[in-house]
């Protein structure tokens, strides 16, 4: 890789050419594991032309040779963006996301659309809408990429030329992935990255991130798509983030979540990661163990009545009416909307918007969405609480590695569910977080968990680079 | 039991749309072309993936109205979605405030001194509106335009506080004015609509809710019929049921839209693409010193101070232009005169010239000028009267202009005598009537004698002098 950038710079290797080439692989790599839905090809040579054409100006850009794919629910002018539904088959947006137009700004080419579960709505991959093939684990195709940034995490995985992916988590869905393709999953602090073009799963929790091989490749992105945008009033105005080379973590007051090493979570998964906190502490880090009971009894329950709250207010265009496919014309306009949204959405597009309808109807809405707003306010209380004592939270990223297709179809949607409680909690404070990838169990990648207070994407790369490449 | 003892009992709920430059949620602009569908953006179309973002000016717009009719202001900004589905809405929610209003409780007075209370004002954000080709029951299909979505509205819900129709148009007239005074709401292209809640004692107060009533004329239409149609109802042996109707102002009456046997349930939640925003004291407080004096004070100040008959007063105060007016040329000439110019003479020509006060282009300056001429008896007031009828035409230097054609009032005792024997001499007969006591015969003199002077004598002198020769 490092031969290709320094060609591209010195100007021996063409930018267009080694566009076309990336492409070519991508396209060949795509058909065996359908991490990508779309390839934005047209888009791709127009902007290596255009670098080619500045190329004094270009060649300097933190991005200049990168290929960024972006998940589906990404906009993309021009390009097929379908957030992973059938029900947004064909529609290509009139404009850019934001962090798309600063991807391309910082010399980066788009590369294509990665899959997802439809609007975000699953951990495994496997619920992609209804017409795209499930996405395939990189490392063992019997298996899950994870999600909901599946194809974000296995095409950082695989992906043979320098690339990096733009994910977006609203429960865990960069961390998931990436713990389960053995790659980086970097998750900004909520408002780090402007959502503005970023199809709504739910708005308090998306968060855009970004998903590498190497950690310096997600930082160089995270730092190329962070700052304020006018479009998105939760945005923050904030200085740049660093560039965070180095890897002391000397005097880092690590936490280990007592809670997350429970019941439920693989031994060989904990065991992977206990290494990872002994690495840390043989680095100078000192080490202690951290009780979160609250967070982690409740996160779950009330991340699912926030989250599917707000989607099924999300999902209400998509009717037929200017967004979502149309259907023939009969009845009143509730009949012609409930056929298309009937026809259309997956089961569990379908499941969560009845659950998050339900949850915020008066008679329910007390109990149900008021609740899970105050839990989520003593949540990130308690969370606070020990960053007073602790600049990194430290747990396994997800109780398994990456389960095989056969064995996901056994799950219930509860347990579907429970793949993201360790993630939740970090989500619903808002907090940045990045899944190292830490080592092997049975054969397949582990993640550890990095969780930071607000703001702190630095001090958690810091302590990424000590843990040094994958084992 | 009801705490009602009226005849009739009427709340409503009025949605204004605010003057802004930009929509409440995007920088589309709020009027222009009025193309279809060519002032929109991502945002205002619901795009996915757009973000709204909030508009100040609407904000302060919304505050001053909460101010004005002396409501809490809430601590902070939050917006609620408020979901349902509708061809005319581009998310299939509307960005509303719910929770926390803008402002709550508060009070307007109407002319007859009564005070309505407020319930809560919000802001939210209209949808698109819908085009029935062939009217509402004969078209075909419904075109859908746009550029309407995301205009900011105002919602102001009151009390139930009115017992009449009229009282109902007189509150509507009063808020208009004050939205006027405040420069919050465009009177000639604003549109203001109201929901009314109305009931009368015959039904035990079943309260019968009528959407889609349009200004103030047609909210006491609306209501008249109402009431007639309720009491009908009861007088017939049918219930009242409680219900939803719409006002069809083309034929003058009202229909069932639905029965209401549950509430419409809205699931609202926090809207959280929008960050709550801290109204801090001191900006509110800026806000209060900033308003101006509205038409309630300046009636007061009018009669109270300036001594000026109750109709007249409320004329004058009603309306932003004319008070201004007034207050700008009584500070050098005498109110009372001012008043009864402002109030009459003003107007007439306007309307005589079809022309709105800024049409016309005439300003204090001339009216204090004219005035003023008058009040020094320079000229009388039939000249007075022939010039801002001029005025009315075309502007010109109203001094200048009576010193040019010589419009000054005869000083010349025996100029105006010369007229008054002239007068005498060639009515013989009115003259015999006047000698008789007829008033009306003197009254013809006069008006002879003004002619001959060409209208510049003194009423004053003529009348002196024709009684001194007879």
């Amino acid at each position: 890789m490092r031969d290709i950038f320094a060609g591209l710079r010195e100007g021996s290797i063409d930018i267009v050419e080694h566009t076309r080439k990336c492409l070519d692989e991508a396209k060949r790599l795509n058909e065996e594991y359908h991490h990508l839905t779309v390839l934005s090809e047209e888009r791709a040579l127009a902007q290596a032309e255009r670098l080619k054409k500045s190329f004094e100006k270009s060649k300097d850009k933190p991005l200049f040779g990168y290929l960024v794919s972006a998940k589906d629910a990404i906009c993309v002018k021009g390009v097929e963006t379908t957030a992973g539904s059938r029900i947004l088959k064909g529609y290509k947006p009139l404009f850019d996301a934001t962090v798309i137009r600063r991807v391309e700004e910082a010399g980066g080419i788009i590369l294509g659309k990665t899959a997802q579960d439809e609007f975000g709505f699953g951990t495994f991959g496997v619920n992609v809408g209804l017409d795209h093939p499930i996405p395939l684990n990189p490392i063992d195709k019997q298996r899950s990429c994870g999600g909901s940034s599946s194809g974000a995490g296995g095409l950082a995985r695989i992906a043979p030329f320098p690339h990096i992916s733009l994910g977006e988590s609203t429960g865990g869905s960069i961390a998931n992935p990436a713990s389960f393709c053995g790659v980086y999953g970097l998750t900004p602090t909520y408002g780090r990255v402007s959502r503005h073009g970023l199809i709504d799963y739910g708005n308090s929790l998306d968060k855009i991130g970004t998903l590498g091989n190497d950690l310096p490749d997600a930082g160089k992105l995270l730092r190329v798509i962070s700052g304020h945008d006018p479009k998105d009033s939760t945005s923050l105005t904030l200085e740049a983030l660093k560039e965070e080379g180095g890897g002391d973590v000397k005097g880092l007051k690590m936490g280990v979540i007592k809670e997350s090493f429970g019941s439920g979570v693989d031994d060989a998964v904990a065991e992977t990661v206990r290494k990872g906190i002994s690495a840390l502490e043989n680095g100078g880090a000192s080490v202690e163990e951290v009780s979160l009971e609250f967070p982690l009894k409740y996160s779950l329950a009330a991340y699912y009545v926030l989250a599917m709250s707000e989607a099924s207010t999300n999902l209400a265009k998509y009717c037929g009416m200017r967004y979502g496919q149309s259907a023939e014309l009969k009845g009143s306009f509730n009949d012609y909307f409930s056929s298309v949204r009937e026809s259309h959405f997956t089961r569990e597009a379908k499941r969560r918007i009845i659950m998050g309808t339900f949850a915020r109807m008066s008679g329910h809405r007390d109990a149900f969405y008021l609740k899970a707003a105050s839990v989520r306010t003593r949540i990130i209380k308690a969370y606070k609480e020990a960053f007073k004592r602790f600049d990194v939270l430290v747990s396994p990223t997800t109780p398994v590695v990456a389960p095989r297709f056969d064995e996901i179809e056994k799950l219930t949607p509860l347990q579907h569910y429970q793949m993201d409680q360790l993630l939740v909690g970090p989500n619903l404070a808002g907090l940045p977080h990045l899944s190292v990838p830490i080592g092997e169990a049975t054969g397949m990648p582990v993640g550890m968990l990095l969780i930071g207070d607000h703001l702190k994407e630095e001090t958690l790369m810091r302590a990424g680079n000590a843990l040094g490449d994958k084992t | 039991m009801t705490q009602f003892t009226t005849d009739v009992v009427i709340g409503l709920e009025i949605h204004a749309e605010l003057k802004t430059k930009t929509k409440l949620f995007c920088g589309c602009p709020t009027t222009g072309s009025e193309e279809p569908n060519t002032r929109t953006c991502v945002t205002c179309l619901g795009m996915p993936g757009s973000k709204p973002v909030l508009n100040r000016q609407a904000v302060e717009h919304g505050l001053r109205v909460a101010l004005a009719l002396q409501s809490d202001i809430a601590p902070r900004l939050v917006f609620s979605r408020k979901s349902y589905f509708y061809p005319d809405m581009s998310k299939n929610y509307q960005i509303t405030q719910y929770e926390l209003p803008l402002g709550s409780g508060g009070r307007l007075a109407l002319p007859d001194g009564r005070e309505v209370g407020m319930v809560r004002l919000h802001l939210e954000e209209d949808p698109a509106s819908l085009v029935h080709p062939d009217g509402m029951q004969g078209s075909a299909y419904v075109l859908v335009d746009y550029n309407r979505s995301g205009n900011p509205l105002l919602e102001m819900v009151t009390k139930p506080d009115m017992t009449s129709p009229e009282q109902a148009r007189d509150f509507l007239k009063q808020l208009i004015t004050v939205l006027d005074y405040l420069e919050v709401f465009d009177l000639n292209e604003g549109i203001i609509k109201a929901d009314a809640n109305v009931s009368i004692k015959e039904s035990a107060y079943t309260r019968v809710e009528i959407k889609n009533i349009t200004g103030f004329r047609e909210i006491e239409r609306a209501l008249k019929h109402e009431v007639a149609r309720q009491r009908a109802a009861v007088k017939d042996g049918q219930a009242i049921e409680q219900e939803t109707r719409s006002w069809d102002s083309e034929k003058g009456m009202t229909f069932t839209l639905r029965k209401k046997e549950t509430e419409e349930d809205y699931g609202y939640i926090i809207d959280p693409d929008l960050v709550p925003i801290t109204l801090d004291k001191e900006y509110v407080e800026k806000l209060r010193s900033e308003l101006p004096e509205l038409a309630q004070e300046k009636l007061k100040k009018f009669q109270e101070e300036q001594g000026i008959e109750e109709t007249t007063a409320n004329v004058l105060a009603k309306d932003k232009g004319l008070a201004a007016m007034y207050e700008q040329i009584s500070r050098q000439v005498d109110p009372q005169l001012t008043a009864k110019w402002v109030r009459r003479e003003l107007p007439r020509v306007l309307n005589y010239n079809k022309k709105s006060l800024e049409e016309s282009g005439i300003t204090a300056e001339h009216m204090t000028t004219l005035l003023r001429l008058i009040q020094e008896k320079r000229i009388t007031e039939k000249i007075g009267q022939r010039l801002i009828e001029k005025l009315g035409e075309g502007l010109f230097d109203v001094e200048e202009h009576v010193q040019r054609e010589g419009l000054e009032t005869l000083q010349d005792a025996s100029l105006v005598e010369q007229a008054c024997k002239e007068a005498i001499a060639e009515n013989a007969s009115v003259v015999e009537q006047v000698k008789a006591g007829e008033q009306k015969a003197f009254n013809f003199l006069v008006g002879q004698v003004m002619k001959k002077t060409k209208g510049k004598a003194d009423p004053k002198t003529v009348n002196e002098t024709l009684k001194g020769l007879l």
